[in-house]
């Protein structure tokens, strides 16, 4: 909302201050001032020129030949297009030099061979209005060579108030709310607005009807007698409106909009001779009612909607727009003028599905103070008679149904307000700027009774920690001076998930080169189908920001996947995590339960190998155990191929995939992607796989993991090389589940370190080579147990149909 | 004798000097000095002389593999002192080759802000607790005295869940502040508390604005709170952010779950006059707050006779494009790895 710093001006004196003083004043006291403009800046060059001289141009017919006067200098030859230009008339004159909105600059020129050293403006020149039919021709008296901004009283400063935190406040959607704010800011007198008005004796004859009474509670409409046609309105008005960018049309309409910025109450004014019925019926819209409103669109009414009739038809929109048939023309003389209280919900509602928020609507839905409309129409009579002393007010305002803002009174503790805004105030000095916010205020010993006055009444005010709101704010929250708590009131209680999930994500990210990442909660509809799953399985968005993106994602694997996609091009490999929550539906429960996961997603090229301990699916196995082993559960990890009947995502390869579990819970899976999914998500250039782990389930076990010293053994052990000649099909797991079992109690570590096939085997063979270590606690051990365990390692690779190679 | 264990000698000397390594030198040793070397077949021979002759032969004898073994240890040393030289020279050594590649990671810049003041707030004795990001309407809401009618609540504004009842529909959380009522019914008063987490919004995405990003609330509710509280600690998390004080003014702000509620502008960490991050003003709005409303007190069961409380909100996406100079929100969920590999574990 835009604020004119002239218009405040009338009401109190901020002559001494600049635009930037007060700027600040409001951000810190009252709202946000989110910018400030000069108004009449474009057009400061511009001074009040005479035409001394003007001729027809030699060489054009349309154009004349003018000599200008416009200050101290000798007069300029000025050549012009417009019809108008006469010899004798005061113009508004742009020099050489000067610069006319557009960023157009005005240059010597030469036309059809003529000099020109100057340009006569138009009104649209001058962004004053759009009439270019003509140049703007000044009153005689205007003063040559006075800058125009001046001469017309233009020159203003603008502020823009940050709409958002005007919201709660129906009193500051005009000048006069603001001009009350600097006025107890800068403790200065409040000038009351000008409602002096003769009403006649006469009775208004309208017959008023309400008969939706929670739509519009009063109605209020008043018969004027214009005194002829709609002018022009008088400049002072027309630049104060266009100052906030509110564009003039006539004076009719213009004082309508003048007292909705001026007091923040829309009023409307219908052509009294277009209404058919000489009555008016405020009710609710039939649904699919058709209407137009005066911007020549025809909206289709929802029940819900407020029209104002006429007995006959809808003339109006109620709070929203007028309608076309009834609007004030050219031809128009007799008005009748709305001044009405709307339901502020249903004002917003109608006005935000027809796309059609125009200043009344903006206003009517912030709960206006009842109050304001007898104020709006005595102004805008006052206004008109001012204007147009030719005007006639017909009758007294007709008033239908009555509405009041509540009467509040509040309980307000002093030694309490001071110490919530740790100021020290003493009970005068709150009563003061109460008192000069407008509330009431009666001592009464212990507290104070404040009574809350009708503008800030209909929402603003409701409890005592408002009043301290509105002390804090005017004494200035910025003399508030930080103070610590006391200390701590006891060892703050963790989340056992978000600890693990902080540990675990930090040891990914420091020991295995992944990259944290965060990825949408939601899945496009096609998710459904490719998890196997239908749309009961997901918590369902009944609004989605796109359309077909409709799922909440039970985990984050195909978020990730699609991230891994978007990264191919640039990064042939990487590995990205998440520690996200998925949502399920828990059948007949209110709220989904959401499980918070860590997911790891690899991708990597081609060239990879697909199996073996090499590859992406093998190092996927060893982040897992590391990240076990930092949370001392790899003794009691077991690591299992998926059974096949266990349930598995669609996303996971039927073979190459693990599962974890510890004792019967199972902790999480990794696995290659299935080779399906990875077509169809176009992972043409490389091999994915992924990694997901339950927190919760990992939570459950890693509390009862108890991390133990291992005495180191003195003694030398004995390393062994051993490699078993094995079928293919007996899996390494069983291999070493048995060279575990058959090893003895020496067997200290074993580890994996090639793996062959090919010449020197037979025909699915492959030799898995391990180093081994003997070691005893109490001995150094000697070639027995060496020559024992190798026997053994033999018998070992025969049971499983193979044999110890050499 | 004599005549060989000298040639012994003589050949041996020049043989040690001859040798140009440490592994040369030991061969010389050993063909020398060894236990099937020269000398050592030499000395065997003692034993076929005469009595006479042996005692000189001996010496001489012994006067050899004391030289040689002098040679063998000067040449050592020679060759030792001219390898430590050779190493020092450096020849061959390009000292600008690149570091070996290690495995690299990284944090979400949004989860690094977090983290840390986390961690800030957890060593004042704030709990750091957790909600639910599919939210009642009655806790994102109607608890936070949002009133029915407010416009947030309409689905330009709200995500909304699917077929859940008119007097349960489910939304996704449009703030943290949901969480102050859940920490309030879980632990009571008093209770100091932080709650980063996600939030959703129906938004158009553009360069500043996203549907998903981070907040971050924080509450305090103890007898006698009050403002100055709340400035200190919203001044302790900026100082936590940024790594320095910064000058802050609280200003009117207005949020239906805090009364009196405020606005926080720092001055801006960029510049000194004015700058494209501040739009020249030197102030930058930072964060809300406000004390605790009573409603907002009483939907939590505490009595707001007896306690006062604050409230405030950090956008964590915004703290994090600040702190590092990110000016498209939307790389934050965008998962590339151009983005995510400039922020360090």
């Amino acid at each position: 909302m835009k604020i004119s710093l002239n218009w405040v001006g009338d009401y109190v004196d901020i002559s001494d201050l600049s635009a930037e003083k007060i700027a600040e004043l409001l951000s810190l006291h009252t709202a946000e001032v989110e910018g400030i403009e000069s108004f009449g800046e474009g057009i400061r060059d511009v001074v009040v020129g005479h035409v001394v001289q003007c001729g027809q141009h030699p060489a054009a017919d349309k154009l004349s030949l003018t000599m200008v006067e416009y200050g101290g200098e000798e007069p300029v030859p000025v050549v012009c297009g417009a019809p108008n230009v006469r010899e004798g008339q005061k113009i508004a004159f742009a020099p050489v030099g000067s610069k006319l909105p557009g960023d157009l600059k005005i240059k010597k020129a030469k036309l059809r061979g003529e000099v020109s050293r100057g340009m006569i403006c138009s009104e649209r020149e001058l962004e004053i209005s759009e009439e270019h039919d003509g140049i703007l021709e000044l009153h005689q008296d205007a003063p040559v060579g006075e800058r125009l901004i001046d001469f017309l009283g233009m020159k203003d400063s603008v502020l823009e108030l940050d709409n958002k935190s005007l919201t709660h406040r129906p009193d500051l959607w005009g000048h006069y709310g603001f001009a009350r704010e600097l006025s107890v800011i800068l403790n200065r007198p409040l000038s009351p607005l000008d409602l002096d008005v003769a009403w006649p004796r006469q009775e208004g004859s309208w017959k008023i009807s309400l008969s939706d009474i929670e739509g519009c509670p009063q109605y209020g409409a008043t018969e004027i007698d214009l005194g002829g046609i709609p002018g022009q309105a008088p400049t002072w008005m027309r630049n104060r409106l266009q100052a906030v960018e509110q564009r003039p049309v006539n004076d009719i309409v213009d004082i309508t909009n003048y007292v909705l910025l001026e007091i923040g109450q829309p009023t409307h004014a219908f052509d009294a001779s277009t209404l058919r019925g000489h009555a008016i019926e405020v009710r609710a819209a039939q649904e699919g009612e058709s209407f137009t409103t005066l911007d020549e669109v025809e909206r289709k009414l929802e029940s819900d909607d407020l029209v104002i009739s006429d007995g006959e038809r809808a003339v109006a929109l109620a709070g929203v727009m007028g309608g076309l048939d009834t609007e004030v023309t050219h031809n128009t003389t007799r008005i009748l003028l709305e001044s009405a209280v709307f339901h502020g919900t249903r004002i917003r509602r109608t006005a935000q599905r027809l796309a059609l928020r125009s200043e009344a609507s903006t206003r009517f839905e912030k709960s206006l103070d009842p109050a304001y409309t007898q104020q709006a129409t005595a102004r805008f009579c006052k206004l008109l008679l001012d204007i147009r002393p030719a005007a006639k007010v017909l009758s007294a305002p007709q008033v239908e149904g009555h509405s009041v803002a509540p009467e509040i009174v509040l309980q307000l503790d002093p030694v309490r307000t001071s110490e919530l805004l740790g100021i020290e105030m003493d009970r005068p000095a709150m009563t003061g700027i109460l008192e000069n916010l407008g509330f009431s205020v009666e001592d009464q010993g212990q507290e104070l009774a404040v009574t809350v006055p009708s503008w800030r009444a209909t929402k603003d005010v409701s409890l005592a920690i408002d009043l301290v709101e509105e002390i804090g704010r005017i004494h200035g929250y910025n003399r508030i001076q930080a103070k610590p708590l006391n200390a701590p009131v006891a060892v703050p209680v963790q989340q056992p998930l978000r600890l693990l999930g902080r540990k675990l994500l930090a040891r990914l990210v420091q020991s295995h080169g992944a990259f944290e990442t965060q990825s949408y909660s939601f899945l496009d509809n096609n998710w459904a189908d490719s998890l196997g799953l239908g749309r009961q399985d997901f918590v369902c968005i009944a609004n989605p920001v796109h359309s077909e993106v409709e799922l909440m994602r039970r985990d984050p694997i195909p978020s990730l996947l699609e991230q891994a996609v978007g990264n191919l091009r640039e990064n042939p490999a990487g590995r990205l995590c998440e520690l996200a929550k998925g949502y399920e539906p828990i059948a007949g429960e209110l709220q989904p339960r959401e499980r918070c996961w860590l997911a790891v997603v690899e991708w990597a090229g081609k060239d990879t190998p697909r199996e073996g301990y090499e590859s992406l699916f093998a190092r996927l196995r060893g982040v897992s155990q590391d990240l076990m082993r930092s949370l001392d559960l790899l003794d009691k990890l077991r690591t299992s191929p998926v059974q096949p009947e266990t349930p598995m995502p669609t996303w996971a390869h039927p073979v190459q995939s693990l599962e974890y579990h510890v004792g019967e819970t199972l902790l999480g899976r990794s696995c290659r992607v299935h080779p399906r999914l990875q077509a169809a998500m176009e992972f043409d250039r490389a091999d994915v796989g992924v990694l997901l782990l339950d927190l919760e389930a990992l939570a459950k076990v890693a509390e009862q993991a108890e991390p133990k010293f291992h005495e180191p053994s003195k003694f030398p052990g004995i390393k062994v090389d051993i490699a078993l000649a094995l079928p293919e099909a007996v899996p390494y797991d069983e291999v070493v589940g048995a060279i575990r079992k058959f090893g003895g109690k020496f067997l200290d570590s074993l580890e994996l370190f090639d793996v062959y096939t090919g010449p020197g085997l037979e025909e699915g063979q492959r030799s898995l080579a391990f180093r081994s270590l003997l070691r005893s606690p109490e001995r150094t051990l000697s070639d027995k147990e060496e020559r024992k365990f190798l026997k053994k390692m033999e018998q070992v690779a025969i049971e499983l149909g193979g044999n110890l190679r050499s | 004798m004599r005549d060989r264990l000298e040639a012994l000698c003589r050949d041996g000397i020049a043989a040690v000097a001859e040798a140009q390594s440490a592994d040369a030198l030991q061969d010389v040793e050993v063909q020398l000095l060894g236990r099937n070397g020269a000398l050592t077949a030499q000395l065997k021979g003692l034993g076929k002389l005469s009595a006479e002759e042996r005692p000189a032969a001996g010496k001489l004898a012994n006067e050899v593999k004391q030289t040689l073994q002098k040679a063998l240890e000067d040449r050592r040393a020679a060759i030792e002192k001219a390898e430590l030289e050779e190493d020092l020279a450096g020849r061959g050594v390009d000292p600008t080759m690149p570091g070996a590649p290690m495995p690299v990671g990284g944090v979400h810049p949004v989860m690094a802000v977090a983290r840390e003041l986390e961690d800030l707030f957890g060593s004042m004795g704030y709990v750091v607790w957790d909600g639910p990001e599919i939210e009642t309407e009655a806790h994102n809401f109607d608890n936070l005295n949002i009133p029915g009618d407010h416009p947030a609540r309409e689905s330009h504004d709200t995500i909304w869940m699917e077929d859940t009842p008119e007097d349960g529909r489910l939304c996704l959380r449009t703030h943290t502040s949901p969480v102050q009522v859940r920490a309030l019914k879980q632990f009571g008063a008093p209770l100091r508390v932080v709650a980063p987490g996600r939030v959703f919004r129906q938004e158009a995405q553009d360069a500043t604005h996203e549907h998903t990003f981070h907040q971050m609330e924080g509450l305090v509710v103890d007898k006698g709170i009050g403002v100055p509280h709340m400035l200190h600690a919203m001044n302790s998390m900026l100082e936590g952010i940024f790594g320095r004080k910064l000058e802050t003014r609280l200003r009117p702000g207005f949020f239906p779950f805090v009364e009196p509620g405020f606005e926080l502008d720092a001055r801006c960490p960029f510049c000194k006059q004015g700058c494209k991050v501040c739009k020249g003003t030197t102030w930058i709005e930072l964060m809300p707050g406000g004390l605790v409303h009573p409603n907002v007190l009483c939907a939590a069961g505490v009595d707001p006779e007896t306690y006062s409380g604050f409230a405030f909100g950090l956008g964590l996406s915004r703290m994090a494009m600040l702190r590092y100079g990110i000016h498209d929100i939307r790389w934050m969920m965008s998962g590339d790895l151009r983005f995510l590999e400039q922020f360090s574990a």
